[in-house]
């Protein structure tokens, strides 16, 4: 790979604020039940903008520079003017792809999203078959997201993967690369699954901190392979951060590429079905910067309070391990959506190689426990407490320990 | 135009240990080692990397064959 895929940004656009990216949820309804679904999809949201909201809204992205669009659900394609939003995002010169659970992302539809000039799809593949549909909500769903996957590579677009890193797909992982690229991917994001919505729900599936240790030596190693064989693996912004493998797995086009801190809000942000403006698209509604109802675009963008956090805030404002961090400055905690959804605020990540290896020098782990529900609406979250034990499984007291740091 | 993003201080990557490290460093907090040293060896070493395959690809097309 010579060249950075457009929705890269450079420290000069981070400076100058431009939405490089944006991440466009243009309905909510959805024909999977996913166990991990951070939004709760299913039925559309009674408010959902009309075509002709969503046509002006284009009109506004590439007025503020906007290069790629993507486009997600609930399942995009469930919306009837998916393909007029699509040629209107190209006709107004910006990239636009997909990103599907592929149920019914059939060889037709993606025929017909080529047509209307969509340049890839991404399919959601959660791990094998069996792991796969249990997650997805339904039977059947692994083998028609394979074949919307060699569709789309058939198609001359740019075929995706996008995989949720949990207890059931960590041990698959290795076994999935093989499937995927024989599938056609060229492409393969990786996220760690954030406690958010239905996967809040749902604490036996998340990674523990300590997995850490476990998972990012398996990406480096993956990373090389893939790229061997012609598939580019990106990390989502939260899989990280530093450690000796950072190097291997934020290479894009050279080594001296790192993590940077989290660019809600800088460089990107998320949109949701009713025109609700977020920096980031899987934050919780305390992020909602307003509704393209009533501002415009670009009076959210350069003017909304709850958009401006990544750029306020400091090395004062992180807490727990990140606070005394030696990459705090740098890293800024890491991912603030996982750090929201797991503690209720950002500004402390325990989902952290460096943290995880520091963890262990010293002989110790992290353990997340929940101890609230979510409430049950879209992109809501619980609460899980923070606890330090060690690391050395027989030294660890068979009941919760009383000493413990419990955030906050 | 509205107030300007953040961007975040560069660190440098120490070839020693792969771990990256603060620009003031001389030595890798790390592994110890000294990050000028390692950076001129790794240097060295991928410039003749990329000399060896130059020439390898030249010998392949002088055969004829794809490199």
């Amino acid at each position: 790979m010579n060249e950075l895929p457009v929705r890269y940004a450079g420290e000069e656009e981070s400076a100058a604020r431009i939405p490089v990216s944006i991440v466009w949820e243009i309905t909510l309804a959805c024909d999977l039940a996913c166990t991990h679904c951070g939004s709760r999809a299913g039925r559309r949201r009674r408010d959902e903008l009309s075509t002709a909201e969503a046509l002006d809204l284009v009109e506004q992205m590439a007025e503020l520079g906007t290069r790629d669009v993507g486009l997600i659900g609930g399942e995009a394609y469930l919306r009837k003017d998916w393909l007029e939003i699509v040629a209107a995002v190209r006709a107004a010169g910006m990239e636009c792809g997909l990103q599907s659970g592929g149920r019914n992302l059939n060889a037709e539809r993606i025929a017909k999203a080529a047509a209307a000039g969509m340049q890839g799809i991404g399919l959601s593949i959660d791990g094998l078959r069996d792991v796969h549909d249990e997650v997805r909500g339904v039977p059947g769903s692994f083998d028609l997201a394979v074949a919307a996957l060699r569709n789309t590579a058939a198609s001359g677009m740019v075929a995706t993967v996008n995989t949720q890193i949990n207890t059931r797909s960590l041990p698959q992982l290795r076994e999935l690369m093989e499937i995927i690229i024989d599938a056609g991917a060229t492409n393969w994001q990786l996220a760690i699954t954030v406690a958010m919505g239905n996967a809040a729900d749902h604490p036996e599936l998340l990674l523990q901190p300590w997995q850490m240790l476990e998972l990012m030596p398996l990406l480096a190693e993956l990373s090389l392979e893939a790229r061997e064989r012609g598939v580019f693996l990106q990390p989502a912004n939260n899989i990280g951060y530093f450690g000796p493998h950072e190097s291997t797995l934020r290479n894009v086009v050279e080594d001296e590429i790192h993590w940077h801190g989290c660019v809600a809000g800088d460089t990107v942000f998320g949109i949701e079905a009713d025109g609700t403006i977020k920096s980031c698209p899987g934050l919780p509604r305390d992020y909602a910067g307003g509704n393209i109802r009533d501002r415009s675009l670009r009076d959210i963008w350069e003017n909304s309070e709850p958009i401006a956090f990544t750029r306020r805030r400091t090395v004062d404002d992180l807490w727990g391990f990140c606070r005394t961090c030696y990459y705090a400055e740098v890293c800024m905690g890491g991912c603030t959506w996982t750090s929201h959804s797991l503690l209720g605020r950002p500004g402390n990540n325990p989902m952290c190689h460096h943290r995880a290896l520091e963890m262990d020098k010293a002989g110790l782990r992290e353990r997340l426990v929940k101890v609230k529900d979510a409430p049950g609406h879209a992109f809501d979250h619980g609460e899980f407490a923070l606890l330090v034990e060690p690391a050395v499984p027989a030294a660890r007291p068979a009941r919760v320990p009383d000493r413990i740091l419990v955030h906050g | 135009m509205a107030e300007q993003g953040r961007v975040a201080p560069r660190l440098r990557l120490c070839r020693g240990c792969s771990q990256f490290v603060r620009l003031d460093h001389a030595d890798c907090p790390f592994c110890g080692g000294d990050l000028d040293a390692l950076e001129a060896d790794y240097d060295e070493r991928r410039d003749e990397l990329r000399r060896a395959t130059d020439a390898l690809r030249r010998a392949m097309a002088d055969r004829g064959e794809e490199p």
